[in-house]
């Protein structure tokens, strides 16, 4: 919103840089593709094995798709979306986090947010808390 | 795929990110030569994913499906970076024009674990 392309002279301050968001988007496009690609492999090939972890990947890639697509589009609804799928996010990650490290036997098959997503580099649990701390910085009646 | 090569893209995208993020560091956007880089690294990545991707019938690895899911899939963070960091003509263009080299790297690394699973 706040970074709408309409001449920005309504108002004296500056509008926050794009850059930010850009990475953002960017790393959520990257992770999108990644657990929705994961999930669809895995849910298609060897459902059976394991069809928590297979669903919460498919789910986690679907909730990336979301912060993706309100990052990048500039709808009423964008922000609305991306603050969903962050906090979505954030929460997915502590609980499945939590949950693999108490009980391992739950999920034998990693997930995007098993123990935190270290087999992503802890990504997963950054990239909300990033997501969210842009949202909050850009909200746009941070300065009124 | 080729091991040397693998380890070449590997080197070539940290290096790729070590470089973005000293133009960063000194507070400028991406510049040609860097874009050059990124794209040579691009047709690096193409190169290997043709080669293991034609070899995948003889190579009996484990996952064939994920092995194919990673080589289209690393074709593809250069070329959001590259678009990113043209379009956003800060340091933050070389930011993630560095950080996405180093997530194809670190992906290129997967792709060979991925590869060397025996599935025979």
């Amino acid at each position: 919103m706040s970074e709408a392309p309409s001449p920005a002279a309504d108002r004296s301050d500056e509008p926050p840089p794009t850059g930010p968001r850009r990475i953002l988007i960017a790393l959520y496009l990257i992770f999108a593709l990644a657990a929705t690609a994961r999930g669809i492999v895995q849910v298609a090939t060897t459902f059976h094995t394991a069809p928590l972890a297979y669903v919460l990947s498919l789910f986690s890639g679907v909730v990336y798709i979301g912060a993706a697509v309100g990052l990048t589009s500039e709808r009423p609804w964008s922000r609305r979306l991306a603050w969903g799928a962050c906090g979505t996010e954030l929460v997915g990650v502590l609980v499945v986090g939590t949950a693999s490290l108490i009980d391992r036997a739950a999920f034998p098959h990693d997930t995007v947010w098993s123990r935190f997503g270290s087999g992503y580099g802890y990504f997963p649990l950054l990239l909300p808390i990033l997501g969210l701390m842009w949202l909050w910085y850009s909200r746009p009646d941070a300065d009124t | 795929m080729i091991d040397v090569l693998a380890y070449c893209l590997v080197g070539a995208g940290l290096a790729l990110g070590v470089w973005s993020g000293i133009q960063a560091y000194r507070r400028l956007p991406t510049n040609d030569a860097l874009m050059i880089a990124a794209i040579v690294l691009e047709v690096g990545l193409v190169v290997q994913s043709g080669i293991g991707i034609a070899r995948l019938r003889a190579a009996h690895i484990l996952e064939p499906v994920t092995f194919v899911a990673y080589a289209v899939g690393i074709l593809l963070p250069l070329g959001v970076g590259f678009y990113l960091a043209r379009i956003e003509r800060t340091r933050w263009g070389s930011i993630i024009l560095g950080a996405m080299a180093v997530v194809v790297g670190v992906m290129t690394l997967r792709l060979l674990q991925i590869w060397r699973s025996d599935g025979v």
